[in-house]
């Protein structure tokens, strides 16, 4: 048992089990009756994905690999953002993220009076 | 009176025949042409012969194009299938095959002087596929543009005003702390990322198009979390039309010289600097900026057209 | 000999990190609602990835690939917990049957209604 064949036991392995964790997560994926258990198994995979892409570049011993993997980080990312804006509408009575949030933290990007301040004075 | 044929038959042929008398009262009105179009098509449809005429001809028209589809979708595999044929097989050494990718990779270093092989080949062997692509890309902005875009000439009235604007605050992300204080930490973080896989496009895998997605990328993230005003302050459509066309114009004359040189033979004298340093590979640098950028523009101006509507401020 | 110690390291890191990672898998299929699973999400997100780099950064040939390693796991750290903000709240806002599996508590937001 050299060194080389170990670690590419060790290697191989992961690898195994990862595929196999992802594969087990898909089934309920497919089953779970909301939208959030959907979005969080992709999200979970992503990672294991990210873990498994780490793993391959120690493998293949290509330092290059981890940038991917980065990549692939930063799009999940963005795909979780991207879809809460698309599941979450924003209540003007309670504020868009909590009544707190909306009253105290106001970023000064939506101005009082011009034409959102008139919409919402339409409203009421 | 002889018929038309019977004339050219005989020799008695008139062109001045094919062409009637002039009219002596002038042309009806369109709305009155209109109205006996109106009149013509409601005689038609009261007629109880129209249905079943109708009818008749749609289930003809069916079933005459799931004929010719099927027939024509099997001749065109079988055509293709035929060519495909000739190929060797799968993982077989065929010398013909192949000669074209065995001189990219055996004289790829020396000749483009890029450590990445692939990056070589799309913007020094095959620069003008490249140029294709980036044109492509911003031609795919434009409709999109022209598909989409709101301004004064297309609102019809207050109220769809007011829906584009209640949207655009019905599904904002804009608002939150969490997300405002992520962002300002992550997305000059993932800016610079997406320079150095950008600027990197000749050492490892990278390069403009990728480099370039990863800048919009960090472009939406930023719209998302600090609102769109912030990024309207800098990024307004004539900052996006002048950058992409500066690009694509660099782009066009910057690889306008192989045209010349390649064909005949003449050796250019762009230098090609040492393998592994960040200025080598000739010309390969510079265009890998300029395709990032172009890419860049386009997937922040998807995301903010399908958002708003627009690219940058209103202007109103 | 330290050939063997690192692949020692390498190993048991590993494995922890794949323990992690299986806890959170096992977590996502067994638990009954779905913000309940999101807390198995973050198990893998944070302690998974965590031992697993952890296990590479010791078998790396090069600084520049333990430099990336770390880059990814600060990456990896600071937008999990926005991601799993950002799934409570989808959970929170779209449910019209909510109070079924959470428990409700009297406080003064009620006052408001609820949308």
């Amino acid at each position: 048992m050299t060194l080389e064949t170990a670690y590419r036991l060790l290697y191989i392995g992961t690898l195994l089990v990862l595929a196999a964790l992802i594969g087990i997560m898909l089934v309920r994926s497919i089953i779970g009756p909301r939208v959030t258990d959907r979005i969080l198994a992709i999200n979970m995979i992503g990672t294991m994905v990210i873990a498994s892409i780490a793993v391959l570049s120690q493998y293949l011993m290509e330092g290059y690999l981890l940038d991917v993997g980065l990549i692939y980080a930063m799009i999940s990312f963005v795909s979780v953002l991207i879809l809460a804006s698309v599941y979450i509408p924003a209540h003007p009575m309670r504020g868009p993220f909590g009544k707190e949030a909306f009253r105290e933290n106001e970023m000064r990007t939506e101005p009082k009076t011009g034409k959102k301040g008139k919409a919402r004075r339409k409203r009421r | 009176m002889k018929n038309g044929w019977q004339k050219f038959l005989d020799g008695e042929f008139d062109v001045m025949d094919f062409f009637p008398e002039p009219a002596e009262e002038p042309d009806l009105s369109r709305e009155a042409v209109k109205e006996i179009r109106k009149e013509e098509n409601r005689r038609i449809d009261e007629d109880p012969r129209t249905r079943k005429v109708v009818a008749f001809e749609r289930r003809s028209f069916r079933i005459i194009y799931y004929f010719v589809a099927v027939v024509s979708c099997v001749v065109f595999i079988g055509v293709m299938l035929y060519g495909v044929s000739f190929l060797p097989r799968y993982g077989q050494e065929n010398a013909w095959a192949a000669e074209v990718s065995r001189r990219y990779i055996e004289k790829g270093l020396e000749e483009t002087g890029a450590l990445n092989i692939v990056a070589g080949m799309i913007l020094d062997y095959r620069a003008f596929d490249t140029l294709g692509e980036s044109h492509v890309l911003f031609t795919a902005l434009v409709l999109v543009m022209v598909l989409l875009r709101r301004d004064k000439k297309n609102q019809q009235s207050e109220v769809e005003d007011y829906y584009t604007i209640r949207n655009d605050a019905y599904f904002r992300t804009a608002g939150d702390l969490i997300l405002s204080k992520t962002g300002t930490f992550l997305v000059p973080c993932i800016l610079v990322y997406g320079l150095y896989v950008l600027l990197n496009g000749q050492l490892s895998p990278g390069g403009g198009f990728s480099g370039g997605a990863v800048m919009g990328a960090a472009m939406i993230i930023f719209a998302a979390s600090s609102g769109f005003d912030r990024v309207d302050r800098f990024f307004s459509l004539k900052l996006s039309s002048w950058v992409t066309f500066a690009a694509l114009g660099f782009y066009s004359f910057a690889k306008g010289y192989v045209f010349f040189t390649g064909a005949n033979g003449i050796h250019n004298g762009i230098p090609k600097g040492t393998p592994g340093a960040i200025l080598s590979g000739g010309l390969i640098l510079p265009l890998d900026v300029a395709v990032g950028v172009v890419v860049a523009c386009t997937m922040f101006g998807f995301y903010s057209l399908f958002r708003r509507g627009r690219i940058g401020g209103s202007g109103k | 000999m330290i050939g063997w110690i690192r692949f020692g390291l390498t190993a048991v890191f590993l494995i922890a990190g794949l323990v992690f990672f299986a806890g959170g898998a096992a977590g996502y299929i067994r638990f009954g609602y779905s913000l309940n699973r999101i807390h198995a999400g973050g198990l893998g997100d944070t302690a998974g990835l965590f031992f697993v780099l952890l296990a590479l950064a010791f078998s790396a040939g090069e600084l520049m690939d333990i430099l990336k390693l770390g880059l990814l796991l600060l990456f990896m750290w600071s937008t999990s917990p926005t991601s799993s903000h950002f799934l409570s709240q989808i959970e929170y806002y779209t449910n019209t049957r909510l109070y079924d599996h959470v428990e409700r508590e009297e406080s003064k937001e009620d006052e408001n209604g609820s949308c």
